[in-house]
């Protein structure tokens, strides 16, 4: 009777194997791995941008979509999309600095320092840079400045500003100081940028004492890109390709 | 060994046709515990061929270990550590020392026949 007792133990213990084992064969289906928290979060902030990128997709859709209507707009009303054509000529002109543009802005005019040398100090303390003038530029973008000048050249994406002995040059101008950068935008935040203790210029101005003023203006002008610009290696990619 | 056989087929013919699943988040418990069983099913082999075999031993162990597996599984996975491995070295190790010696049983027990 004990044997049997057994026998029958021996059998539901190898039935309750083979059926979770089967079970598990059945749900292995899917490839299992061992998932981290770390991957998790990596993989759900991967969906995000994901998500983010198809929103600003559907807005450009949803932009073309606009200016395709705009354009059929035209066509309908006048005949022709030159007028539409010719507006956004102009706003292209005007983002890339091929207008001459006012507004409310800073002037700001930088020359070398008038004291004299410490003994034995660097002279080039006392003298303007092509990097002094980079890195205060770069404060006045990050201050949210639209257009910048320096002497009258109006500064674009291809300016170089280069060290040219006591010189500076910019859009293959040469000029000595002292130099005088118009800037416009919003002129409490330009004028911050500059005169902010702390800020690159006003460290210029008082640690080394360099000659830095800044106006502020209702109306500062800037003069348009007076060159051509040939591009010799660039040609455009066509979308799609 | 032949009721062993008759359970085995009845649970895997059970377990294909029954329609019962779990979620698959639950899948790496599962394996580790079947590990765990298969390692007291060879254990309880080995007795059996040595004439040791114990019912309790094999079905505490059977279940004890199971379920001993899938919960250091689980704990492991809420740490953010792989403590399964622990199992699966542990039973996998103990599982082929296991076939070693019962392979080493049987190949004495047919010399002896052809003698």
């Amino acid at each position: 009777m004990k044997y049997l007792h057994q026998k029958v133990i021996v059998t539901l213990m190898f039935l309750i194997l083979g059926f979770t084992m089967v079970l598990q064969f059945k749900n292995e289906v899917e490839d299992y791995s061992f998932v981290s928290i770390r991957t998790m979060a990596d993989l759900q902030s991967a969906v995000d941008r994901e998500k983010e990128e198809i929103t600003n997709l559907k807005e450009r859709i949803n932009t073309n979509e606009n200016k395709l209507q705009e354009y059929q707009q035209a066509l309908q009303d006048e005949g022709s999309i030159k007028e539409v054509l010719r507006n956004e000529l102009e706003a292209m002109k005007l983002v890339s600095g091929f207008v001459d543009v006012e507004g409310s802005g800073i002037i700001l005019r930088l020359s070398d320092s008038d004291r004299e040398l410490y003994e034995g100090e660097n002279p080039n303390n006392l003298i303007i840079h092509d990097g002094d003038v980079l890195t205060i530029l770069n404060d006045l973008r990050i201050a949210g400045a639209e257009v910048l000048s320096i002497n009258g050249q109006r500064l674009l994406s291809t300016s170089e500003i280069k060290c040219a002995g006591p010189t500076i040059t910019i859009n293959n101008h040469t000029y000595g100081q002292p130099f005088v950068i118009k800037a416009i935008g919003d002129p409490e935040t330009l004028s911050a940028a500059v005169r902010a203790p702390g800020t690159y210029a006003s460290s210029l101005k008082e640690i080394y004492g360099l000659n830095i003023e800044s106006y502020v203006s209702e109306r500062v002008r800037v003069a348009r890109f007076q060159d051509h610009m040939t591009l010799q290696y660039v040609t455009t990619l066509r979308k799609g390709e | 060994m032949l009721f062993a056989i008759i359970g085995l087929i009845l649970g895997i013919v059970l377990g294909l046709y029954l329609p019962i699943t779990y979620p698959a988040t639950y899948s790496l418990y599962i394996s580790v515990a079947i590990l765990a069983a298969m390692d007291s099913v060879f254990g309880a082999l080995r007795a059996s061929i040595e004439d040791k075999f114990n019912t309790e031993i094999f079905v505490s162990g059977f279940f004890g270990n199971a379920i001993l597996a899938g919960i250091l599984a689980y704990i492991g996975d809420r740490l953010g550590v792989p403590l399964y491995y622990a199992a699966i070295f542990a039973f996998g190790a103990r599982l082929f020392q296991n076939f070693a010696i019962l392979r080493r049983h049987l190949l004495t027990k047919i010399r002896s026949q052809h003698k």
